[in-house]
């Protein structure tokens, strides 16, 4: 089944158009990927679909509506949530209400002890300092809370910018473990990744962007053999 | 300089502090939330007076009774006045917010001189006094002191033990992530400014309890929030009570030692030397 459909969208900032008719689906209860060098669009795609910048012409389809022109928050309640790139947390807040925060969506509401354990269980480092200003943790552990906090609102879609960014090469093996233990608890997610090699290793379905355009689209691991894929974006 | 009145106008100015930390609280919570400063601000405060003052002289409202009418007018008020004027310009830069407020400003001034003139006007109000020696502290002073109090206990309340409150702080803290979060940002910054603008009026209708007042009397008042907001802490409301405190306790303590007319000057000359040497208030902004 389609979670999403985000059909020729165009848009850009200001008057510079970065976005040239964009085309993707999001497969319920698998991982896709999006990948793509430097300045091809990924970013403006999510910030489009989420509604942070208005699509210039196209549609985003989700939860069998057109969602289009909704506010981002609309589109936050009904389910389509992005973790921003650069965490984005609240750094005033405690991890607690970060957490809280994270479930402000009304269908996130009646189960927020249950994914409060269950965040617990994935990042065990955040019951330990629940208490703690957001702003005064290591930086993986505020990755960890800014996906944490991105769960809390028991999203259908999930939308993770460059979430290994700035991470060291450990955290960033602990990452994409969680984000492989999500995808086998059934999440429907959208990975944008400047880690192009894990993230066609973890995902089920990957695209291409290039220049504003989708390029390649397949399954991850024909994409992954590829050779313009290899020599473009894994350096073999 | 007069040594004997060292401790009655020493209480008497520590009181007074509360009510405009009170006042002060309302004028950083606006600017903490969405970086907006009012300069709607002193009329504001001046509505509060006539509101309180009028509910009482045309129905017999009691002014105390007359606030909680007045912390309802003045959320509504404040929602009304975001919207009118400060949203359209939210996201513009520094000096058009300024201007906007400033023109709200303008025809509050412009329309309350009309309908009110500036004839003084005084709420009829005694509560009795409290006399031991050379102090004298009256009712009406001992009642705006713990409505300050408690009006404040219900503001920290309300941010930091309810969901509304703590998307306040979400949104102040980081306004895009709290939208993408799921959190109404538009609604939080119009109940923000309805509770900012409900506090100013609420300290004025305390104000109008112990002196008499016109439509532009809450200049001063405003002038003495934006000294408060810098010793406590831009954007931090907790720092504007004890800021107010503090302004209320160096006031009473100047007129000891010179006239009255020095207190603005004694005031300003703080209020430079705090942003030259600690901008960021005595307590830091967070």
């Amino acid at each position: 089944m389609i979670a999403m459909d985000v059909k020729e969208i165009e848009s850009g900032y200001g008057e510079v158009q970065i976005l040239w008719g964009v085309s993707l689906q999001l497969q319920e209860g698998h991982l896709t990927t999006l990948v793509g060098s430097n300045g091809s669009g990924k970013t403006t795609l999510l910030r489009t679909v989420m509604g942070l910048i208005p699509a210039w012409k196209g549609t985003v389809n989700f939860d069998g509506q057109d969602v289009t022109r909704l506010s981002p928050h609309t589109r936050a309640q009904m389910g389509l949530v992005m973790i921003p790139e650069g965490r984005q947390l609240f750094t005033d807040l405690t991890v607690m209400e970060n957490l809280e925060m994270g479930a402000t969506p009304g269908r996130a509401r009646a189960g927020f002890q249950r994914n409060v354990e269950w965040i617990f269980d994935l990042f065990p480092r955040l019951e330990e300092r629940v208490r703690q200003v957001a702003g005064t943790l290591s930086g993986g552990e505020q990755q960890m809370l800014a996906i944490a906090r991105g769960l809390m609102s028991n999203p259908q879609i999930l939308m993770l910018d460059e979430p290994s960014l700035g991470l060291s090469p450990l955290l960033v093996l602990n990452l994409f473990e969680v984000i492989r233990r999500l995808k086998e608890q059934g999440h429907t997610m959208l990975l944008v990744e400047q880690n192009v090699q894990m993230a066609l290793a973890v995902s089920d379905y990957a695209y291409v962007l290039s220049n504003g355009r989708i390029e390649i689209e397949g399954e991850a691991k024909r994409v992954r053999e590829m050779e313009s894929v290899r020599k473009a974006y894994l350096g073999l | 300089m007069n040594i004997d009145a060292l401790v009655p106008s020493s209480i008497d100015g520590l009181m007074l502090g509360f009510v405009y930390g009170l006042a002060a609280m309302g004028l950083t919570l606006i600017f903490g939330v969405m970086r907006v400063i009012n300069l709607a601000h002193g009329p504001v405060i001046a509505l509060g007076m006539f509101a309180v003052y009028l509910i009482g002289t045309q129905f017999g409202v009691n002014p105390y009774l007359g606030l909680i009418a007045v912390l309802v007018l003045g959320l509504v008020l404040g929602i009304v006045m975001y919207f009118v004027a400060v949203h359209r310009v939210i996201n513009a830069p520094e000096l058009t917010t300024l201007l906007a407020t400033f023109s709200v400003n303008l025809m509050i001034i412009g329309l309350g001189t009309v309908v009110f003139t500036t004839t003084p006007r005084a709420i009829d109000m005694d509560l009795g006094a409290f006399r031991t020696g050379a102090i004298t502290i009256l009712g009406t002073k001992v009642v705006a002191v713990l409505i300050a109090i408690a009006v404040t206990v219900g503001l920290y309340l309300f941010l930091y033990r309810t969901r509304v409150g703590k998307s306040i702080r979400a949104v102040a803290n980081n306004r895009a992530a709290a939208e993408l979060m799921g959190i109404n940002t538009t609604g939080v910054l119009a109940l923000s400014f309805g509770i900012g603008i409900m506090l100013a009026m609420t300290s004025g209708g305390l104000i109008a309890t112990l002196f008499s007042f016109t439509i532009l009397a809450g200049g001063v008042y405003e002038l003495k929030s934006f000294v408060i907001v810098v010793l406590g802490g831009l954007g931090n409301p907790t720092g504007a009570l004890v800021g107010g405190i503090v302004l209320g306790l160096l006031e009473g303590l100047t007129t000891i030692f010179m006239p009255v007319g020095w207190v603005p000057i004694i005031e300003y000359g703080v209020f430079v030397l705090i942003l030259l040497i600690r901008p960021t208030g005595l307590f830091g902004a967070r």
